[in-house]
């Protein structure tokens, strides 16, 4: 589904990304981990078309179509889907406006019917619920005032409706307490299937506990330094990523408290 | 030094007679002091972003013909009062009937009304502010008259239609005046419009005095076409706790001024003023507002947001007086400024003077672009790009549009807001 070769990114001139390669099939979990300043999170926004970032070398296809060609908006139409590590707050537009007005420019895209304001209201209630956020979050405004777990789950609840083909979730486990974890789990869970992607981007290996992953790659200085299985993720927690000879200054603090 | 120019005495001859005799020599005295007044220029403080766009030619000097065409605003429901090129067209106005509510003509004054309104007239603003606005005063034709007796309330809001038709250059000089009674309700909707492409001035003046307990909702619509040039001031005098509200909305043009002088003159009153303005192509508007804060315990509460696109530029002066006396003042004003272009230009300056000493104020002002974030946000989710440019744009003054208390009202904003969007952010 999605496949990147020798992918090489630069932001304001300093490169990020060093060479990157990536093949990712329909129904697969993964997950790259890797410490603060490997590029994880620039491989999210590359890949979801930040035009901060400049791709100086390589290419990304999906489903063999030349990815970076495309703008972000058609990215999204395609099927790619950013979780936001840090959802940006938008006062004046309704989350309920928002969400109808993305899902119906993908309808659109597939040549069906917009949805009206009653069968939306119906379908973002019901979605609403599986991620456990009370539907008076649909009327306030973009992630306006909402708690960084309630932040999270508005995510989970953007991917559970626009149905995405390959969601990349950046940190989404960060500044989530032990429920709302849970939570968001059980929604990306449910995303799971057999034409669906998922791609996991995360610092530390307990969001991994509750997605459990196909496949895991250790990033480290632009590069992926090592993949493996599911394994790979529990001996970094136990060994830390300085097992692989990379420096990680948060986990040797963590680790000395 | 080269002496500051000066209105041309084509300015100040007043055409038509039709007024009562009291009203017509309030006009003439009011012409005479206009004979040496200086023209604002760049080096006049309240003109200096705005002067150089001022066009007063002779030939727009002229009074505008009031009659033989056809008239819009017949589709407004309920009470309307439908000016021509300043002058009232009984046929084409719907007058409320309600008991305690005289609302007439100027023209339809019996002497002893005229001459009671005389003395009333044109003692809301302050002239050396509103320089321009007095010209209103030695010019005008018509006016409209607005006599809330205590208690009265008007039970649907009353619509004011300024209709300006530019066959030919020249000027209109519309003008109303509300005596709000004790405890007297009414909102007042003014909407400018235009037809016709010749270069034409609106330059009118609104006035209100609330008396104890009065409260007036006050909204206006400044929709005039590329060719009209807009001055515009609302003068308003409050007495103790009564409560006057205005909901302005914009759209720019060759020149738009609009004065907003408020005077909070007995204990308790308040005042909210919310004002949005869009300008785009190389279009022009110029907000200023004072609120006096005369007497203690009153608050006021200002919301102004502009929008400036292409090359056009937008004004806000915001002043807040604290008089000594103004003891418990509560006064809180914000002006936001979104700039969609890099050829754009926008003017803030809050000023607050304050001369007494228990008080709270706060004011701020910013100017900022669309977030390029928010923007990658929304296109992240598979919105076109204009969708998400017109969302974050409309996101911006969409709190102060849907405080707007009438629909019809804020249906007639959005047509046009939609109109700007499709100017200004075109189809990718």
């Amino acid at each position: 589904m999605l496949s990147i070769k020798n992918l090489h990114a630069s932001v304001e001139g300093k490169e990020i990304l060093k060479g990157i390669n990536l093949e990712i099939k329909a129904g697969e979990v993964h997950a790259i981990m890797g410490p603060n300043g490997s590029g994880k999170s620039t491989l999210s926004q590359v890949l979801a078309g930040n035009e901060a970032f400049e791709v100086t070398e390589g290419e990304v296809t999906l489903n063999g179509e030349n990815l970076l060609d495309l703008e972000t908006e058609e990215r999204a139409r395609e099927g790619i889907f950013l979780a936001f590590q840090y959802p940006v707050e938008i006062p004046g537009v309704s989350n309920l406006q928002f969400l109808r007005t993305a899902v119906n420019a993908m309808r659109t895209h597939r040549g069906e019917e917009e949805m009206n304001a009653a069968e939306f209201m119906k379908l973002a209630k019901e979605v609403s619920k599986q991620v456990d956020l009370d539907p008076s979050f649909l009327k306030r405004g973009v992630n306006e005032g909402f708690s960084g777990g309630e932040k999270k789950r508005n995510e989970i609840m953007q991917a559970l409706l626009l149905q995405p083909k390959l969601a990349i979730l950046d940190e989404t486990d960060s500044g989530l307490d032990i429920d709302a974890l849970k939570v968001v789990s059980d929604g990306v869970n449910a995303l799971r299937s057999e034409d669906r992607a998922i791609l996991m981007v995360t610092h530390y290996q307990r969001l991994l506990n509750h997605i459990v992953p196909d496949y895991v790659h250790v990033l480290a200085g632009g590069k992926i330094i090592k993949s493996g299985g599911r394994e790979l993720a529990l001996e970094l927690e136990e060994k830390g990523y300085g097992w692989l000879g990379i420096k990680d200054e948060e986990t040797a603090d963590s680790a000395a408290n | 030094m080269k002496p500051a120019p000066t209105l041309s005495s084509a300015f100040l001859e007043s055409a038509g007679q039709s007024l009562p005799e009291a009203l017509l020599e309030l006009r003439k005295q009011r012409g005479t002091a206009l004979v040496d007044m200086p023209l604002p220029t760049r080096k006049t403080e309240n003109w200096k972003y705005s002067s150089k766009y001022l066009k007063l030619t002779d030939d727009m000097a002229s009074t505008l013909p009031s009659e033989g065409k056809a008239l819009s605003g017949q589709e407004v429901p309920g009470y309307r009062i439908v000016f021509l090129n300043g002058v009232i067209q009984p046929q084409a106005s719907e007058l409320p009937q309600v008991d305690g509510i005289r609302v007439a003509s100027f023209r339809d004054l019996d002497d002893q009304e005229a001459a009671e309104l005389a003395d009333q007239l044109d003692n809301t603003l302050d002239d050396k502010a509103v320089q321009l606005a007095r010209l209103n005063a030695a010019r005008f034709e018509d006016g409209l008259l607005i006599r809330l007796q205590p208690d009265a309330v008007l039970d649907q809001p009353l619509f004011v239609i300024h209709e300006v038709t530019a066959d030919a250059s020249g000027s209109a000089f519309p003008r109303i005046f509300v005596d709000a009674g004790r405890h007297s309700q009414a909102t007042l909707v003014e909407e400018y419009r235009s037809s016709g492409a010749e270069p034409v001035m609106v330059n009118t003046v609104t006035e209100f005095k609330l008396a104890d307990g009065a409260n007036i909702t006050n909204v206006r619509l400044t929709m005039e076409g590329e060719n009209v040039q807009h001055i515009g001031a609302t003068g308003v005098r409050q007495q103790r706790n009564a409560r006057f509200e205005s909901h302005t909305v914009g759209f720019g043009g060759p020149l738009r001024r609009h004065d907003l002088q408020v005077r909070l003159e007995g204990e308790g009153g308040e005042c909210k003023l919310n004002g949005v303005v869009v300008t785009q192509g190389k279009q022009h508007f110029d907000n200023h507002t004072t609120i006096e804060h005369v007497a203690a315990h009153c608050n006021s509460e200002e919301t102004y947001r502009n929008i400036a696109a292409d090359q056009s530029h937008a004004v806000f002066n915001g002043r807040i007086h604290i008089h000594q006396d103004a003891q418990k003042s509560n006064a809180d004003m914000n002006n936001k400024n979104l700039l969609l272009s890099n050829g754009a230009e926008i003017d803030t300056k809050p000023e607050l003077e304050i001369y007494a000493d228990d008080v709270k104020c706060a004011h701020g002002a910013t100017i900022g672009q669309l977030d390029e974030i928010s923007l990658f946000y929304l296109v992240s989710r598979g919105i076109a790009r204009r969708e998400a440019n017109v969302l974050l744009t409309m996101a911006f003054i969409n709190e102060l549009v849907e405080q707007i208390p009438l629909e019809t009202v804020r249906e007639t904003a959005h047509t046009r807001l939609n109109q700007f969007f499709d100017q200004t952010f075109q189809e990718v």
